[in-house]
C-alpha cells in the first residue's frame, strides 16, 4: 500500500484553487489511470497532488452552434457519448470510444490523455490535431488559448505554470476519420494512428500519432492533398500513393513494434482514412 | 487524510494516504479478496468494481477520489447464502469457470454492461470484454452465456410488458 | 449397468459458485495481519560475481525481522542435475536472479530495507544466446558443471550443454544416400511463451513443531517438499506442503522456485511469512516455454515415402537446467512423432545461457516441434508437388509403426482422425468468404503428445453418512479434474453420486507421493490410483454387506447408494447402514490405491539420455485453421478453427470442450501475439500486460471440436488427459495456413503483424544457424 502520511492531497473546488496548488508544485490528478502506474515502473508517486475531479466546469461538454467546448476532466466515455452523431467529429468519437479498454475509458480523461508526456500512443492527440482543436490553459495571468501542436511540443514548460482546462473545437468540419492500428483487434495501444479531418473549405488536416514520440500533423501530405483537383484526393488509392511519396516519418522503435513498421503502414492507414471520410455523412 | 465512502452498502472511513489505490484497501484493509490484483495497471479487469454504478478498475483508483462515492465489490452482490445473480448462476450452469480468478472482475464488468446494453450483440459483448482478460477459457463460453442471459432478460421484459401475451 | 454409464456426465464444477462470488481463497488471498511479508533483492545484471554482499544494514531497518541469502540455504536442486541454488551464491547467472530476501512487518518496510543491502557485483560479459553459448571457447555459465550432483543418469553433458538426449533408429546415412530420394531441409526458430497465470507464484511459509509448512500455489506439492528439503538440507519429511485453489498454472508451477524461501524465513523468525511475485517479477523471471532452434532434414521418395530423417533441436534452458533437461526427451516423441519414417536420428540439447531460466508450459516442447514438423511437412509437399492432406493421410503413424526410439504404436488413430476432420469441416463449412479481399489460407495439421504417467497415490475413506473422502496430492489448477473427473470416477466405482465424493485439498502429510498436475496426467494417474483405492473399499464394503445380508459378496453390486443383490434394484442395504455395520464389526472402511508408469519399452540402443524411452499413452490431435492475412499491415485474423482430439474416453465432454477452447486460444496467443524478447542486458523485455499481448475476446473464435474416442489407453475407463494437448498443434496449423495465404515459407513464431509484413516484403531474415553443424553427428557429444 502506498504510504506517505506527509503527502499533500488537495481536492480543488475551483480552477483557481487547482492552479494555486499546481504553482506550488502539486501534480494534477484527473482520472489517475496514467499516474497510478508509476509505482510499478519504480517511479514514486508525487509528494503533492491536486485532484481536479470536483471542479464542475472540467467535466462539462458544451455543444454550441459554432463550437464545442470540452472540459479537460471529461472522460473518454463521456466524450464519446456527448459527440456521437455530430457530423464532423467522427475522429474524436472514434478515438474516445476505442482507446485502451472500456474500464479505462470510463475513468481516463481527455486532459490526462493530452498531458501525459511519456505516452506517444494517446488516441485523442492526433484526433484533436486533425480536428484543429485549441486548448485553454489557466495561468496566473488568466486564461491562455493555444493550439494543440503548441501544447504537445512544450508540455513540460507550459504545464508547470498552468492547468489545462478546456479543449475547443470549431464546428467547421464536414467529416473526420480516425484509423488506429493496434496489434490485436483492440486493447493495446496502437502502433500507428492516422486522423484526418475535412473542413468546409475542403481542406484536409492530417495527423499521425504513435509513430514518433509526439503526435504531429503530416503537413507535407496535407500540401500534396491540397494540390489535388478539388482540394483532396477522391480516390483512396491515390491518397495512399501520395502518402507513400511524402512519408517523412521516422518511426520510433518500441517493444511492440519497430520504427520501420510504424512508418510502413502509414500509407494504407491514409487510404483507409480517406475511404472512411468518403463514406462519412458529411461527404456521402 | 480521511476519506469516507460507502463500501458494499456501509460507510467506510479510510485514514491514510489518499493516493492508495482502492484495490489495496479492499484486499488488505477489508479482506475483500474477491477483487483480484492481477496486472495492477488497468489491462486485465480482474479488479473491476462498481463506483457509483460504473464498472472501473480499482487498481488505478486513488482512494482520495472516492469521497462520498458508492463502491460495490463482488462480495457486495450477494450476502450469505443468497441466490446467485442470474449471470453468475448461468456461468455456473454452463461450466464456464476454470481457475476462476478473472471471474469476479468479469462479472462486475458484464453486469454493468448488460444493464446499460440490453440489446447487445455478440460482437458488442466481445468489445465490452476487451479489458477483461481470461487466460484459461478462451472466452467464447463466457460470451455465449452473456448472450443467453441477455436474450432471457429480453424475453422476461417482453412477457412482463405484455407485448408477447 | 456399465461403468461408463454411471461415470460419463457433464458434471458442473463444485468450486464455481465460490469462485463466482469472489469467496475462494487462493494462496495470495490468505495474507493475515500477523504475517511477515518478504521481498527479494534481484540481480540487475545478467552475469557477474558477487564481490560483496552485506545485509546487516537491512537488518537494522524498522520492521525487519530477518534477512537471508543463498548461504542460508546452500543446497542445489534441479531435474536431472542439481545446478540451481535457491538464491545466487557467489555467481549471478541471470537478470532477476534472487540474491537476498528481507522479511518485515509490511511489504513497504521490506522494500525499503532492500535498498539498504550493500551489494557489489563484478559484471561478466553475458552469454545471451545459444549461438554464443555454443561457440568454441565460450565462457562457461556453470564453471564447475562437472561437480554437480547427477540426479538422473544417462544424459551427455559438457560445458554450456546442460543435457543432451539422442534417439537413433536405422541407417540414416544410407537412407539419405539413396538415389531415389530428394532431400528437404528446413530451419525454424521460436521465441518464449510466458504463462501468465492470474495468480503469480506465491507461498506462505510457517514453522510448526519443528517442521516447515508451506501453503503455496503449485502444481506439484511433492516437488516443493523435496526441493525445500534439498536447499535447506533437511529431510524432506520435515516439510509439509498444502495447496489452496490455484489461480492458473499452465506448467509454470510444475517446478519449485520461491516457495522454499518462505520456509527458510519462517524458521528464522518463528512467524508466518508470505512471498508473492509482483506481476513484473513474475513476468521477468517466468519459467517460460523455452525459445528453440530446429534444423530438420528429410529424405523422401517421389511417391512421398519418408525414408530418412534427422534433426537437431536446441532448447534454451536459460541460466539453470530445470525442466528443459527433462524436455530434451520429448523431441523424440514430438518431432519424431506424427509420421512413419524409415531411419531416424534426432538430437536435442538443453543449452545454458545468461537469461532467466525456462520451464514447462502446456505441451512443452511439443508445441514448437509440431510447428516445425508440420511446416517441414508442407515444405516437403511443396518441393515434391504432393497434396499436403493426401501426404498426411498416407504417412501418419498407424498400427505397428515404429517411433524414433523403436516404440511400436498400437492401432490406427491419426488416419481416422483425419477423416473425422473432413467430416467436421463438411458440417461446419469453411469461411473463405470472410477473408473479404485479404489473403486466405487453410491448413490441416497433426500432432503427437502423451500422457505423463508416473506415480500417484489415492486413499478413499467411506464415511457413515454414505459419503466418500478422496485423499490425494492432486491440485485443482483450474482445469477441473479435481472437481469433475475424479469425483465422477470415484462415484461411478462406488455407486454414489459425485456430490457425495469429498475431494481433499492436497496435503503432503495426508496423501502419498504424486508427480503432480501436468502432462495431462491427473485424470489418468490419480484416476487410476483412485479406481484401485475404490476396489479395496468395494471389496470391504461388499464383504460387510454380505455379512449383514447373509449373501455372498459376489452376488452384490453397489448402485444408487445401496449394496444391492444383483438384478434386484432397491434390495439389500444402504451404504450408510453397511458402513455403520463395518465400523462396529471390523472398523472403518478405507482403501488405498497406487499407479505408476508402465514403462513401455523402446528398442534397445535407440534412446540415449531420455527420461521416457517410449510413450505409455500417446495422444493425437488434428487441428485445422482458416486465416485471412491483411497484406498491407500483416495482421492475421483467424476465421475458423477446428479440432479433432483423441481423448480415449470423454468422461466429461463439456469440460473437455472448455479445455479445448482455452488451450487453442493459448496456442493462438503463442502463434500470433505473445512475444518474449531478451534485451541486450539480458532482461525479458515484456514484463507487463501492455507489452505482452495475451489474446483478448475479440481475437478469438469459437473452436469446433470433435472428440475421438476409442484409442487405446491405460487410463480409467480408457480416458486420456484432455487438458494439456489442445495447445499442441495450434502454432503448426496457424503457421501452415499463413504460409499458404502469403505464399512464403513461415519459419518463425509468433506471427506478429510486423513479422508477417516483413515476410510479405522479404525483409524478414529466415532462420540460419551457423552454430548447428551441417553433419548431424557433429552436433552430438558422441
Amino acid at each position: 500500500m502506498a504510504q506517505s502520511v506527509e503527502r499533500s492531497f488537495t481536492v480543488a473546488g475551483s480552477i483557481d484553487e487547482a492552479l494555486a496548488a499546481r504553482l506550488q508544485g502539486a501534480v494534477v490528478l484527473a482520472g489517475g489511470t496514467w499516474l497510478l502506474r508509476d509505482p510499478l515502473r519504480g517511479v514514486e508517486l508525487p509528494e503533492a497532488v491536486v485532484a481536479v475531479h470536483r471542479i464542475p466546469s472540467l467535466s462539462e461538454v458544451i455543444v454550441e452552434a459554432d463550437r464545442i467546448v470540452i472540459g479537460a476532466g471529461v472522460t473518454h466515455e463521456a466524450l464519446g457519448k456527448a459527440l456521437r452523431g455530430i457530423a464532423g467529429f467522427e475522429a474524436v468519437v472514434c478515438a474516445a470510444e476505442s482507446a485502451a479498454n472500456p474500464g479505462i475509458r470510463r475513468v481516463a480523461t481527455i486532459g490526462g490523455n493530452l498531458c501525459s508526456i511519456d505516452f506517444p500512443a494517446a488516441d485523442l492527440a492526433p484526433a484533436l490535431l486533425a480536428c484543429g482543436a485549441a486548448v485553454e490553459l489557466e495561468t496566473t495571468s488568466g486564461p491562455k488559448r493555444i493550439d494543440i501542436p503548441s501544447l504537445l511540443n512544450d508540455r513540460p514548460g507550459l504545464l508547470d505554470q498552468s492547468i489545462l482546462t478546456k479543449i475547443l473545437l470549431r464546428r467547421d468540419l464536414i467529416a473526420s476519420a480516425h484509423i488506429r492500428l493496434p496489434l490485436r483487434k483492440a486493447g493495446d495501444y496502437p502502433v500507428a494512428i492516422v486522423s484526418l479531418a475535412l473542413d468546409q473549405d475542403r481542406r484536409c488536416r492530417i495527423a499521425v500519432g504513435s509513430v514518433e514520440p509526439v503526435a504531429r500533423r503530416w503537413t507535407v501530405l496535407e500540401q500534396a492533398f491540397a494540390a489535388e483537383p478539388g482540394g483532396f484526393p477522391r480516390v483512396p488509392e491515390r491518397a495512399e500513393a501520395l502518402a507513400s511519396e511524402h512519408n517523412d516519418f521516422d518511426g520510433r522503435d518500441g517493444t511492440e513494434a519497430d520504427g520501420w513498421y510504424r512508418r510502413q503502414v502509414l500509407p494504407v492507414l491514409i487510404k483507409r482514412g480517406v475511404a472512411a471520410l468518403l463514406e462519412s455523412e458529411g461527404l456521402a | 487524510m480521511t476519506v469516507t465512502f460507502r463500501l458494499n452498502g456501509e460507510d467506510y472511513r479510510f485514514r491514510d494516504d489518499p493516493m492508495t489505490p482502492l484495490i489495496d484497501i479492499l484486499r488488505q484493509e477489508r479482506f475483500l479478496t474477491g477483487t483480484k490484483a492481477v496486472c495492477r495497471e488497468g489491462f486485465c479487469g480482474a479488479c473491476t468494481v462498481h463506483v457509483d454504478g460504473d464498472a472501473v478498475p480499482s487498481c488505478l483508483k486513488p482512494v482520495g477520489l472516492l469521497e462520498g462515492c458508492e463502491v460495490v465489490t463482488i462480495e457486495g452482490l450477494s450476502a450469505g447464502n443468497q441466490v446467485l445473480h442470474p449471470l453468475q448462476a448461468a456461468f455456473e450452469a454452463a461450466d464456464a469457470v476454470q481457475c476462476g480468478m478473472c471471474f469476479p472482475g468479469m462479472v462486475m464488468s458484464l453486469l454493468a454492461f448488460m444493464r446499460d446494453n440490453p440489446d447487445a450483440s455478440r460482437d458488442d459483448i466481445k468489445a465490452a470484454m476487451v479489458g477483461n482478460i481470461c487466460r484459461c477459457t478462451g472466452y467464447e463460453r463466457i460470451v455465449d452465456t452473456v448472450a443467453d442471459c441477455l436474450a432471457q432478460q429480453r424475453q422476461t421484459a417482453k412477457v412482463a410488458g405484455g407485448a408477447d401475451v | 449397468m456399465s461403468e461408463a454409464s454411471v461415470t460419463v456426465m457433464n458434471l458442473p464444477r463444485r468450486d464455481a459458485q465460490d469462485k463466482l462470488r469472489g469467496r475462494t481463497k487462493y494462496t495470495n488471498d490468505r495474507a493475515r495481519p500477523d504475517m511477515l511479508h518478504a521481498v527479494l533483492l534481484r540481480s540487475t545484471v545478467p552475469a557477474g560475481r558477487i564481490v560483496r554482499l552485506d545485509v546487516s544494514p537491512a537488518l537494522a531497518w524498522p520492521g525487519v525481522r530477518a534477512v537471508a541469502t543463498g548461504a542460508d540455504a546452500p543446497g542445489l536442486y534441479g531435474i536431472g542435475i542439481a545446478d540451481h541454488p535457491l538464491m545466487a551464491i557467489d555467481t549471478i547467472r541471470y537478470h532477476g536472479e534472487p540474491i537476498a530476501v528481507v522479511a518485515a512487518e509490511t511489504e513497504e518496510q521490506a522494500r525499503a530495507a532492500l535498498a539498504a543491502i550493500i551489494l557489489e557485483i563484478e559484471p561478466l560479459a553475458p552469454v545471451l544466446t545459444m549461438a554464443e553459448a555454443l561457440e568454441p571457447g565460450a565462457r562457461l555459465i556453470h564453471e564447475d558443471w562437472r561437480g554437480y550432483e547427477v540426479i538422473t543418469e544417462g544424459g551427455a553433458r559438457a560445458g554450456n550443454i546442460a543435457w543432451e538426449a539422442k534417439s537413433s533408429r536405422g541407417d540414416v546415412d544410407a537412407a539419405f544416400a539413396r538415389s531415389d530420394v530428394r532431400i528437404v531441409e528446413s530451419s525454424f526458430s521460436v521465441g518464449r511463451q510466458s504463462h501468465v497465470p492470474f495468480e503469480p507464484r506465491v507461498a506462505i511459509g510457517s514453522w510448526e513443531d519443528g517442521r516447515a509448512h508451506i501453503q503455496t500455489s503449485t502444481q506439484v506439492p511433492w516437488t516443493v517438499r523435496n526441493v525445500t528439503g534439498r536447499v535447506m538440507q533437511l529431510p524432506p519429511g520435515r516439510v509439509r506442503v498444502t495447496v489452496p485453489p490455484v489461480g492458473g498454472g499452465f506448467g509454470l508451477k510444475f517446478d519449485a522456485s520461491i516457495e522454499p524461501i518462505t520456509a527458510l524465513l519462517a524458521r528464522m523468525t518463528g512467524r508466518p511469512v508470505m512471498l508473492e511475485n509482483t506481476r513484473q517479477e513474475e513476468m521477468a523471471t517466468c519459467l517460460c516455454r523455452e525459445n528453440a532452434e530446429i534444423r530438420i532434414r528429410s529424405a523422401v521418395t517421389a511417391e512421398g515415402e519418408i525414408v530418412g530423417r534427422e534433426a537437431v533441436v536446441l532448447m534454451d534452458c536459460g541460466a539453470y537446467g530445470g525442466e528443459q533437461v527433462f524436455l530434451t526427451t520429448m523431441t523424440a516423441h514430438t518431432l519424431g512423432g506424427n509420421y512413419r519414417v524409415g531411419a531416424t536420428r534426432l538430437v536435442s540439447r538443453a543449452v545454458y545461457t545468461n537469461t532467466p531460466p525456462n520451464g514447462a508450459f502446456r505441451a512443452c516442447n511439443g508445441v514448437y516441434n509440431t510447428f516445425a514438423l508440420e511446416r517441414h511437412t508442407d515444405e516437403i509437399c511443396d518441393f515434391l508437388g504432393l497434396d499436403p492432406m493426401e501426404f498426411r493421410k498416407k504417412n501418419v503413424l498407424g498400427d505397428g509403426d515404429f517411433g524414433p526410439t523403436g516404440q511400436v504404436f498400437e492401432d490406427d488413430v491419426l488416419a481416422p482422425m483425419l477423416d473425422r476432420m473432413e467430416t467436421l469441416r463438411a458440417k461446419t463449412g469453411t469461411l473463405e468468404r470472410k477473408a473479404d479481399g485479404r489473403l486466405y489460407g487453410m491448413a490441416t495439421t497433426v500432432g503427437t503428445w502423451f500422457v505423463f504417467t508416473g506415480p500417484s497415490a489415492a486413499t478413499v475413506n467411506l464415511n457413515a453418512d454414505g459419503s466418500a473422502t478422496l485423499v490425494t496430492s492432486g491440485v485443482e489448477i483450474g482445469s477441473g479434474t479435481m472437481m469433475q473427473s475424479l469425483p465422477q470416477i470415484v462415484a461411478g466405482q462406488l455407486g454414489l453420486a459425485p456430490h457425495q465424493v469429498i475431494v481433499r485439498e492436497a496435503d503432503t502429510d495426508a496423501a502419498g507421493l504424486d508427480v503432480g498436475v501436468g502432462g495431462g496426467r491427473t485424470t489418468v494417474s490419480i484416476g487410476a490410483a483412485s479406481v484401485a483405492a475404490c476396489a479395496e473399499v468395494k471389496e470391504k464394503l461388499l464383504r460387510a454387506a454380505g455379512e449383514m445380508l447373509q449373501t455372498r459378496p459376489e452376488d452384490l453390486v453397489l448402485r444408487d447408494g445401496r449394496a444391492e443383490i444383483s438384478g434386484r434394484p432397491g434390495s439389500g442395504a444402504t451404504i450408510p447402514a453397511v458402513v455403520a455395520h463395518a465400523q462396529a464389526t471390523t472398523g472403518p472402511i478405507t482403501g488405498s490405491g497406487a499407479f505408476t508408469a508402465k514403462n513401455t519399452p523402446a528398442m534397445a540402443g535407440c534412446a540415449m539420455g531420455h527420461f521416457i524411452d517410449a510413450l505409455d499413452i500417446p495422444v493425437f490431435v488434428v487441428h485445422e485453421a482458416e486465416v485471412a492475412v491483411d497484406p498491407d499491415t500483416g495482421h492475421v485474423e483467424v476465421l475458423a478453427y477446428r479440432v479433432v482430439q483423441d481423448v480415449g474416453r470423454a468422461l466429461n465432454p463439456r469440460a473437455i470442450m472448455g479445455q479445448i477452447q482455452g488451450g487453442v486460444v493459448q496456442g493462438l496467443g503463442y502463434a500470433l501475439h505473445e512475444e518474449v524478447t531478451i534485451t541486450t542486458d539480458g532482461r525479458i523485455a515484456q514484463n507487463d500486460f501492455e507489452t505482452y499481448r495475451l489474446p483478448l475476446a475479440g481475437d478469438v473464435v469459437p473452436v469446433a471440436a470433435d472428440l475421438y474416442e476409442g484409442a487405446p489407453s491405460l487410463g480409467p475407463l480408457g480416458a486420456k488427459g484432455a487438458g494439456e494437448v489442445p495447445i499442441l498443434a495450434v502454432g503448426a496449423a496457424i503457421a501452415c495456413a499463413v504460409s499458404r495465404a502469403i505464399g512464403k515459407p513461415v519459419r518463425q513464431l509468433p506471427l506478429t503483424p510486423p513479422r508477417v509484413l516483413g515476410l510479405l516484403h522479404d525483409r524478414e531474415p529466415q532462420p540460419d544457424f551457423p552454430h548447428i553443424a551441417s553433419g548431424w553427428a557433429a552436433n552430438t557429444l558422441g
